[in-house]
């Protein structure tokens, strides 16, 4: 699989439920091998698009394609699914579980056994594998409710708020699988609302809000974009005349240095000359990218 | 079909796995033979000591007649079971303890019974009065009127002594007063195209003993149905489902894979009841009595368990179809009842259908789906219908299984990611139609 091939297309999909509209003609493109994050508010129509794409609902209008293909139930073989609202039989046994789930992913026998206690390892959980489920820990659920999704070897990942409610060991592992998933060419789609693992583990994002799409893109893309032309500076010796300055359009002052907020079209080369002909002895000028959060709230706050 | 045989293996090892399916098996035969025996164990247990009854007869000669009426001790009578009969009589006989004042005797006056009868030396006395044969009223006085089998036994024995002295008075000989009192042997023959067959009655049984089955076995695992259907969804399991196995297949896998229960659970009585007959019917025959299996053709048995399946699963399917609906098992309890009603009143058609199983009212009744299979097996042992009508009913019956199913697997799709709320019926039709 090359990088350009195109796991996922949503061509123009809505999709209301009486009166609610829950998705708005969405489209979107997700490529192979990439992890890609769906991100949004709560009630922004995450979970409705990944039910659309795993075939659990259709779509009023609009189309979707999996690996070049429309969706049909044979497809649903090659995905994995960790939906949301998690859900496992609680009096049936760990391994008993985890075997029927492979089973109706059409895999079983010998095969299914190495991969269940391969990944009963993988995520520490080999001494549960007899126990009945409901006795295991909420969290420890969930990672079951994950190698339920991963079992059966498929090719595109979908991940339904896979974080939450996970303490900072299991999350970092969790996060860890994901990328060991991606670098054996699988493809990942994830929703969360946590940004700051969106920004580290993201390839591709996609940003909803209120039923509609606010930008997608690569991470990098997404953040040139936004490009607000800030600026982390720590000075000695005098202000640098910062407040006459035609360039700047707002400055917030932290414990020991200044962010600095450009207008639009200054240049930050200028700025940074501005301050050296002040006489003002600058230690630290750094570019800096604003953050996948602050992103997320302005985009949020002025829809 | 890889998928389908692992729901069903799912819902057949679970459930026959759990401690309830083995409690239910053993508790509820024990249960009913509780239910059959106790009553019956407890009704003849007689509070001890014989009921004393004195007998004030005004009338003079009525006293001997009326204590064989009563003790039943009569010539034996031409009885086509006189072992049975007779010791039933010899048991029951037992329990009056008699004595006789003539009218106007010292103690035959009211107050004086009455004293006796308060101070627990006698059980209760009865006045015949002198005019009894010319429509006098008798007077019976007890302590405790709510035993009505003394009661009974008592007015009973008046009606026959006043009977048989009226015929004496007519001049009726005493055999021809023993030969009134036997009772004509209906032998009841059926007659089909092949010839001529027995046991109408024990087919009538039969089908009884079928619907009941299917009653029992649908009550039992209706719930469980509605039960599996509601566990997917409340426990959410149901969307990870949903995104591997088509909603059609994963319903058929639930209905067969708790079917397979039932009919493992059903199998494990029939075989013990199997045992426990054969044993019986040794027993029975070692003392000499008449036994024998219903005289029924083997394609009968056949319709027995093509209908009853085809009921079970019509009937299922709608538990499954509630199951889709409602969000909770207490709801589900609710929305069920219904279902029950129809049930039941499919048993009532049993009679009508039996009446006359060739009207236009029997066939068309015997082609709906739910009460098909009932009135069908009513219709095949009393006047087995044209192979045609059994097949078209089987057609109909078997597609309504399909259809509800198909039905209900798109319920249950859409209905799964509702939340908190049961559906409404424009919103159901409306779910219909969509997904």
């Amino acid at each position: 699989m090359t990088n350009n091939e195109i796991t996922v297309r949503v061509d123009r999909v809505s999709k209301s439920f009486g009166d609610f509209t829950a998705v708005k003609d969405l489209s979107l493109t997700v490529r192979a091998g990439r992890v890609f994050g769906l991100l949004g508010p709560n009630g922004a129509g995450k979970s409705t698009s990944i039910r659309m794409i795993v075939n659990i609902t259709a779509p009023d209008t609009g189309r979707i394609e999996l690996f070049g293909r429309h969706i049909d139930s044979q497809l649903q073989d090659r995905i994995g699914y960790l939906p949301e609202e998690r859900g496992l039989y609680k009096r049936m046994k760990v391994a008993d579980q985890l075997r029927f789930f492979a089973e109706l992913k059409n895999v079983s026998g010998k095969f299914a056994n190495e991969r269940i206690d391969y990944w009963l390892a993988r995520l520490k959980l080999s001494e549960w594998k007899l126990k009945r489920t409901g006795e295991l820990s909420k969290g420890m659920q969930q990672k079951i409710q994950f190698i339920s999704a991963v079992l059966h070897d498929p090719d595109l990942v979908i991940l339904d708020e896979p974080f939450s409610g996970l303490d900072p060991v299991n999350l970092e592992l969790l996060k860890d699988v994901v990328l060991e998933l991606k670098r054996a060419g699988k493809t990942i789609i994830f929703s969360t609302h946590l940004m700051n693992i969106a920004e580290r583990i993201c390839d591709d994002i996609c940003l909803l809000n209120r039923a509609e799409k606010v930008l997608d893109g690569s991470i990098r893309e997404v953040k040139k974009s936004f490009g607000r032309n800030s600026v982390a500076l720590r000075i000695e010796s005098g202000n640098g005349n910062l407040d006459s300055s035609k360039l700047i359009s707002k400055i917030e002052h932290h414990s020991d240095e200044i962010e600095v907020l450009l207008t639009a079209d200054a240049n930050p080369q200028e700025f940074l000359k501005q301050l050296i002909n002040s006489g003002a002895i600058v230690t630290k000028f750094e570019m800096i990218e604003p953050s996948l959060n602050d992103i997320f709230i302005e985009k949020v706050s002025e829809t | 079909m890889r998928k389908l045989v692992a729901v069903i293996k799912r819902e057949y090892t679970q459930r026959v796995r759990a401690k309830m399916f083995i409690i239910t098996t053993i508790l509820l035969p024990v249960s009913m033979l509780l239910f059959g025996v106790v009553p019956v164990l407890v009704l003849n247990i007689e509070s001890g000591n014989p009921f004393r009854l004195v007998v004030v007869d005004g009338t003079g000669k009525m006293f001997d007649r009326f204590r064989t009426a009563l003790l039943n001790r009569e010539m034996p009578e031409p009885d086509p079971d006189p072992t049975k009969r007779g010791q039933a009589v010899e048991n029951e006989s037992r329990s009056f303890s008699l004595e006789e004042l003539r009218a106007g005797s010292a103690g035959s006056n009211t107050n004086e019974l009455e004293r006796r009868l308060q101070q627990n030396q006698i059980d209760g006395y009865l006045i015949l009065p002198t005019d009894l044969m010319e429509g006098g009223k008798a007077q019976f006085f007890r302590r405790n009127t709510g035993d009505f089998f003394i009661n009974r036994r008592v007015q009973d024995a008046l009606d026959k002594t006043v009977r048989d002295q009226r015929l004496i008075n007519a001049k009726v000989d005493a055999k021809t007063l023993g030969a009134l009192d036997d009772s004509v042997d209906l032998e009841t023959t059926r007659i089909s195209k092949s010839g001529q067959e027995r046991d109408a009655g024990s087919g009538m049984a039969l089908v009884f003993g079928v619907g009941f089955i299917m009653y029992l076995s649908v009550l039992l695992y209706g719930q469980v149905i509605l039960g599996s259907v509601i566990e997917e969804k409340e426990t959410r399991i149901a969307e990870v489902l949903f995104s591997s196995v088509r909603p059609f297949t994963l319903m058929i896998g639930k209905l067969v894979g708790v079917s397979l229960v039932a009919l493992t659970q059903l199998a494990i009585w029939a075989l013990a009841f199997v045992a426990l007959s054969l044993y019986g019917i040794g027993a029975l025959k070692s003392r000499g009595l008449p036994t024998g299996l219903p005289n029924i053709p083997l394609s009968v048995y056949f319709y027995f368990i093509l209908f009853f399946l085809l009921g079970y699963f019509v009937y299922s399917t709608l538990y499954a179809m509630v199951g889709s609906i409602v969000t909770t098992p207490q709801e589900g309890g609710q929305l069920a009842m219904p279902i029950v009603l129809v049930l039941v009143i499919a048993f009532y058609f049993f009679l009508p259908v039996s009446r006359n199983p060739d009207s236009d009212f029997a066939f068309w009744i015997s082609l709906v789906p739910f009460f098909a299979p009932i009135a069908m097996l009513v219709r095949i042992v009393t006047q087995t219908p044209p192979f045609w009508q059994i097949a078209l009913s089987l057609f109909i019956g078997f597609s309504t299984v399909a259809f509800l199913t198909w039905l209900t697997s798109r319920i249950y799709r859409i209905g799964m990611l509702m939340y908190g709320k049961r559906a409404s019926i424009p919103e159901i039709v409306r779910w219909v139609r969509q997904s």
